[in-house]
């Protein structure tokens, strides 16, 4: 059993070897879908990697709370956004009271935010993209930033509505790429602000949303630029860990008491932890898997089409070898499996070279552009199956067809 | 008697016409015996031939090869007849052109399910009853004509078959070389082989002790080659 498996093996790779050219070519279409599945899913595996790490980073132990639900979702995801929008905002009273009322919180903290802002100095100007995020003290704490020169502003600055600013790294570079920022004066929307710190970079949570091209600035002087009826998000962390649970259950008792929900109603705001972002992200992940699958079969299908046509024209092309072969006394079951050997050993090969060529395009995109990628076990194993499958699938046909052949009638083929 | 042959008649339909190759041929050839089948072409020889090799089945009659009746079985079977009982010898050769000597030589023991090891000493065994020894590790296209034929000839001998069967096996030879195979021949049949030889040529079969003479699908004669052959044939 072992012997056969071995001959048809050899055979297989003979006739590769024997037109290596013409059957490279016939192999692209497996290759092109296997690299393009591959490469795809190194970056989705990558970015989901990256997305995990991120969140996780963002400080330990903290939840939000919202007006609006957080995270990615396809379509209307059954939400009506229309009663949404009617919610009240929330405000910064809500996160004090959440502060002073809940005994298993450490710290909040309220942030606001104003996205595709322009920081001029004299000299220069960011582009137009800059997030503006007004905060309360806290918020560096509860959102994981660190302070890399200078220092964030402080309390009296918040409750005094000061103009200082935390610039992030990429502000910062842009608009004092000679100078240290501490000190200097950036004006956003005209107005002049006091750079009095700049923050360690992050980079981008899932390589999209730059977190360093951002401008903190105190709450009060936020809302007394941008309008005093804006809405903030809550950020709220817990004790430790094992207190998460808690203080979610006490900051949601309180908000729905002062936001008088009856005691059968939804609650009309959104609680969501650094986790639920992610998984939703990781739902995001799982839709373009399943919709690159779609597109790898299709490619699979036309690489099948190329193997039946290759394996056709080797049984056309080897009529008289087959007829030899059965003439020496070959059954029609060892024709079939030398056939059908070759047909899957050649899908593999395209197999095998589409793996290689997507570790490839993943390590150009980790290398070129920076992005995060990483080929999962898992997809390897998937596309060695599929090529082979394929190869079994388009090779059964041209192999049935080579065990039929009449040894005389072969034997007189050219 | 290896072969029996009674009252074969094999039949094609050809443009809606029936063509009788073979129209009630009975034949018995005992183990040890070197046999031509010489015939015009259109005689049936080839037939007769493909029957024989258990290539073909009859339309009606029956066959006994080494005691089996083999006229009814299905290809598979017959195929395993063909690997154990026969070794055949064609006109141009059927070497697998990529492969080498010693590959072709043991095709037959691959389809026997022969270990690897074994395999291979036998197609050596085989290689040097026919003094190729030394190109065992050439493919057909290295090899001259003659050598080609003799690494067939080891083919047929490697499986230890009751019969080799050969078709017009100096067909494509010039005289020399086809000489040099049927010294092989008379070397085979001392050695005891059975031995089945098809061919239009008289001079070959008179080299025979047997000939069988066909003609329209009929036996026409069967005796000492040296009559046979030249039977309703002007001599050179």
């Amino acid at each position: 059993m072992i012997g056969v498996l071995v001959d048809n093996l050899r055979l297989a790779f003979g006739t590769f070897l024997a037109h290596p050219l013409r059957t490279l070519l016939t192999l692209l279409g497996i290759v092109i879908g296997v690299a393009t599945v591959m490469t795809m899913m190194a970056l989705l595996e990558g970015l989901r990697m990256k997305v995990n790490k991120d969140f996780g980073q963002l400080g330990a132990n903290v939840f939000r709370i919202d007006k609006w639900p957080q995270g990615f979702r396809f379509g209307g995801g059954g939400i009506d956004w229309n009663k949404i929008s009617r919610r009240k905002r929330l405000t910064v009273e809500d996160k004090v009271a959440i502060s002073e009322q809940c005994p298993s919180v450490l710290r909040t903290s309220a942030s606001s935010w104003q996205p595709g802002e322009v920081l001029r100095t004299a000299m220069s100007e960011t582009g137009r993209d800059v997030f503006v995020i007004g905060a309360t003290v806290e918020y560096p704490e509860t959102s994981g930033i660190t302070i890399a020169s200078g220092r964030a502003f402080n309390e009296g600055e918040e409750v005094d509505g000061r103009r200082v600013a935390v610039l992030g790294p990429d502000v910062a570079d842009k608009l004092f790429p000679s100078l240290d920022p501490v000190g200097q004066t950036v004006r956003i929307r005209g107005r002049p602000y006091t750079v009095v710190g700049v923050m360690e970079r992050r980079g981008k949570v899932m390589g999209l949303f730059n977190m360093d091209n951002q401008v903190l600035v105190p709450m009060s002087t936020f809302l007394g630029q941008f309008g005093l009826r804006r809405g903030v998000s809550i950020s709220v962390e817990a004790l430790d860990q094992s207190g998460v649970a808690a203080a979610m259950d006490e900051a949601t008792r309180l908000m729905r008491q002062r936001r008088d929900v009856g005691p059968t109603a939804d609650n009309d705001f959104e609680v969501s932890t650094n986790e639920t972002m992610a998984k939703s992200l990781n739902e995001l992940s799982n839709v373009v898997t399943a919709a690159t699958f779609g597109v790898c079969i299709l490619s699979l299908l036309v690489g099948g089409i190329g193997i039946l046509n290759i394996m056709l024209v080797s049984v056309t092309e080897r009529t008289r070898e087959i007829g030899i072969r059965k003439a020496l006394g070959a059954k029609k079951h060892r024709i079939l499996l030398q056939f059908a050997t070759e047909a899957v050993v050649l899908s593999l090969v395209g197999g095998v070279l589409g793996i290689a060529i997507g570790f490839g395009l993943a390590a150009l995109g980790r290398w070129t552009f920076g992005l995060y990628t990483a080929v999962p076990v898992w997809a390897v194993a998937v596309s060695l199956l599929m090529s082979s499958g394929v190869g079994l699938v388009f090779g059964i046909y041209p192999a049935a067809r080579a065990a039929k052949l009449d040894p005389i009638e072969a034997m007189r083929a050219e | 008697m290896l072969i029996e042959l009674k009252d074969i008649r094999r039949e094609y339909t050809v443009g809606g016409e029936v063509v009788r190759a073979l129209d009630g041929v009975s034949i018995g050839i005992a183990k040890g015996e070197w046999v031509a089948i010489i015939g015009q072409s259109g005689s049936g020889k080839s037939t007769l031939m493909n029957v024989i090799g258990c290539l073909d089945t009859p339309t009606s009659g029956s066959y006994r090869l080494n005691g089996k009746d083999v006229a009814r079985m299905d290809d598979d079977e017959l195929a395993g007849i063909r690997n154990r009982e026969i070794g055949f010898i064609f006109q141009n050769f059927q070497l697998l052109p990529r492969e080498t000597s010693l590959a072709n030589v043991e095709l037959p023991l691959v389809y026997r399910g022969v270990s690897a090891r074994e395999r291979r000493a036998r197609a050596i065994d085989a290689l040097k009853k026919v003094r190729l020894e030394n190109r065992m590790t050439h493919k057909p296209t290295e090899l001259s004509g003659g050598q080609r034929q003799r690494v067939a000839i080891a083919r047929a001998l490697a499986g230890e078959p009751s019969l080799l069967l050969a078709d017009e096996p100096t067909g494509n030879l010039d005289s020399a070389t086809g000489e040099e195979i049927v010294r092989l021949f008379e070397e085979l049949h001392q050695a005891g082989h059975t031995l089945v030889l098809v061919t239009h040529e008289p001079r070959l079969a008179a080299r025979c002790p047997r000939a069988i003479r066909l003609s329209d699908g009929q036996v026409v004669g069967d005796g000492p080659g040296a009559e046979v052959a030249w039977q309703g044939v002007a001599r050179p």
